[in-house]
């Protein structure tokens, strides 16, 4: 039991010391609530994708970070976008580039009879033109599982989740035909990390049924809030007195428990405001008050309705 | 290694998931029982449920539904015991039953005592839609959003009139070839989707619990498909001579001003009960529903109606009639799919 527990995610932040050179060097603030740890720790024994929602600001995509950071494994980030497919996560080839240099070599031959003398690549290797994508990478590395992520998996067309299905599962391989490769994942099963805000409605059934499921919330107690603005001053200088972090974070409370909002700002921008009130403007901190005017407004309320009601007071 | 008794509970679990409605498979199982032997939950009971929560549920709803069908398995509610049992005396608890059912019903003391003759009449309880409880309602999710792009995507009827600008290899290799020698690459005019839809949607009163669901049908087509052309009028149960143009039914269009755009080339959805959720036969309505389906063949034969009641329901209403003068389906992803076909122009098999 205790081999297949090699790699076990404690949310402490403690690096281990073996690492891997794609593993990120600087350390990642993460509070991570003891049932996210459970379900990392989870994903990471079956080898099945944990597939992250919540609201937008709340951690999701750190927590890759902070896993490959604490277990020093390389980290592969895939950041979806609306005109992404599956294939882009496992390789780009460039027939383009290949063309221009068998062009670029019988040009150097007729003019110099040498054929030893050309610049790039080889055209006659077509894996010189391949270049693997963040999935196709951790199914590399060999002696220790990736971390992947696959961030706003949702932004992508609605077909694009289900052809991810082939490759995160068995056989986890895929083939490039330009160079006939196939690419097979090693014994090291990569670790995937899928975050999702659901906006163009749910995700395929087969694909979640593939995943483990966490719902991030938002840390809403004063303590936590607390323990977070700790954990993320802990590597750097000045950080913000006990007495502003109460008020802001009791502050920020009251007006996310309101109801009011109609969107709600997270974790994020509670960092962003916590790090406004502690420097910026020059003039030492700004505690906030408990009633009256929130300073730094724009950091908060990010929609007109929310701004003519918390700003403008109207 | 897992004892009996958590496999048990695991398949107990697992199958009562199943039966209310989550999607799952062996696979699934077989994931679960490898993470307990992993040392996942396997210490107790509560642990067990934490790692099946994590592997089985996907999305908060889930969730919550979970909770129900945990207590139920794990055998925490007494309430959720089958009456069965308590009918049968049992040995150990017998004496327990026995004493429950000689106690007289206890009545509060300070309960006020009322007086007989003073209680109102019986009431009759009101007539309520016949769908089931409101809880069950809201889990009414027959067709999904996903499902809903998905079929979108069939309505379509590609007009090759953009701009010229689509190089066809094909046509340029043939004439190279004709030509013997190239010339210029030949170019097609850009297609897009010219369908032009126009979704007429009962609004209000019976139709309101299934308000959820006009919503998505109504955003699908607007904003994610790419029909070229869609247009949403509401109406409340029977159709007048207006439509409304907005959801709040404040804005009036006459119906022959909102139909003037609708082509034989065009496709009308209506989404409506058609009176199968008041369950009644109204021949009045179904009269006015039939004239005004009349006009409607008028401008197009590209018409079809999804009824977001269960066909089981349509029986000895309205919807009965009207479902013999138009193609009537039930919303669920086969019926939508088969509208979709309807509204493309794809005769549909079935339909009498």
């Amino acid at each position: 039991m205790s081999a297949t527990r090699e790699h076990l995610f404690t949310g402490g932040g403690n690096p281990a010391a073996d690492r891997h050179p794609d593993a990120p060097a600087e350390p990642e603030p993460y509070v991570a609530s003891e049932g996210l740890i459970e379900a990392v720790n989870l994903a990471i024994y079956l080898r099945r994708p944990l597939l992250l929602e919540g609201e937008a600001g709340s951690g999701k995509s750190r927590l890759a970070r902070a896993i490959a950071y604490e277990l020093g494994l390389p980290l592969y980030s895939w950041h979806v976008r609306s005109t992404s497919r599956a294939q882009d996560g496992l390789y780009s080839y460039d027939a383009i580039r290949r063309l221009h240099d068998v062009h670029l070599l019988e040009l150097t031959r007729q003019r110099s009879g040498d054929a030893g003398a050309v610049q790039g690549s080889d055209p006659s290797d077509p894996t010189g033109y391949r270049k693997l994508g963040p999935l196709g990478r951790a199914f590399h590395v060999g002696d220790r599982p990736a971390v992947v992520l696959i961030d706003e998996i949702d932004k992508a067309d609605v077909d694009f989740p289900n052809d991810l299905l082939a490759v995160l599962d068995d056989p986890w391989m895929f083939e490039i035909p330009e160079t006939g490769e196939e690419v097979r994942a090693s014994e090291q099963k990569p670790i995937v990390i899928i975050t999702s805000n659901k906006e163009k409605g749910n995700l395929p059934a087969p694909f979640l049924r593939r995943c483990l499921y966490y719902f991030v919330e938002f840390p809403d107690d004063e303590e936590r809030l607390r323990l977070i603005v700790e954990k993320h001053y802990e590597t750097r200088d000045s950080p913000p007195s006990p007495g502003l972090v109460s008020a802001a974070g009791r502050r920020f409370l009251e007006v996310r428990r309101e109801g009011l909002l109609h969107k709600k700002p997270g974790t994020s921008e509670f960092l962003d405001w916590v790090e406004a009130l502690r420097g910026f403007g020059g003039g030492g901190e700004r505690v906030p008050p408990d009633k009256g005017d929130i300073p730094y407004p724009e950091v908060l309320f990010k929609l007109r309705a929310d701004w003519q009601r918390y700003v403008l007071g109207k | 290694m897992i004892s009996a008794e958590q496999r048990e509970l695991l398949i107990t679990l697992f199958l009562n998931l199943r039966r209310s409605g989550f999607d799952l498979g062996v696979g699934e199982l077989l994931a679960a029982v490898s993470a307990l032997e992993g040392g996942w939950g396997a210490g107790d009971t509560e642990s067990l449920g934490r790692t099946a929560r994590l592997l089985w549920c996907h999305s908060p709803d889930e969730l919550r539904e979970f909770e129900t069908v945990w207590d139920l398995s794990a055998g925490r509610t007494p309430a959720a015991k089958p009456p069965v049992q308590s009918a049968e005396p049992n040995p150990d608890t017998g004496e327990g039953h026995q004493e429950q059912l000689d106690a007289p019903p206890e009545e509060h003391p300070d309960a006020p005592k009322v007086d007989a003759a003073l209680t109102p009449f019986p009431v009759n309880a009101p007539e309520l839609p016949a769908a089931a409880g409101a809880a069950d309602l809201q889990a009414y999710w027959p067709v999904s959003r996903r499902f809903m792009l998905y079929a979108w995507r069939y309505l379509r009827r590609p007009v090759a009139d953009g701009p010229a600008d689509v190089m066809d290899i094909r046509a340029t290799v043939e004439q190279a070839a004709r030509q013997g020698f190239y010339l210029s690459p030949v170019y097609r005019r850009r297609e897009r989707n010219d369908a032009h839809l126009i979704l007429l949607i009962d609004q209000g009163g019976s139709m309101a619990p299934f308000h959820h669901l006009t919503r998505d049908l109504t955003q699908t087509a607007l904003d994610e498909s790419s029909i070229q052309r869609v247009e949403v009028f509401y109406f409340h149960d029977v159709w007048s001579s207006d439509l409304y143009l907005d959801l709040y039914r404040t804005l009036l269009v006459p119906a022959e001003a909102a139909l003037r755009e609708c082509s034989n080339d065009s496709s009308v959805l209506v989404v409506s009960d058609g009176g199968a959720a008041r369950g009644r036969r109204e021949p009045e309505r179904a009269r006015d529903t039939a004239r005004f389906l009349h006009r409607l063949k008028h401008h197009t034969s590209l018409l079809a109606w999804l009824n977001p009641m269960p066909v089981d329901r349509w029986a000895d209403t309205s919807a009965q009639t009207v479902s013999h003068l138009v193609p009537m389906f039930q919303m669920d992803p086969d019926g939508f799919s088969s509208a979709v076909d309807v509204l493309r122009g794809q005769p549909f098999q079935h339909y009498r």
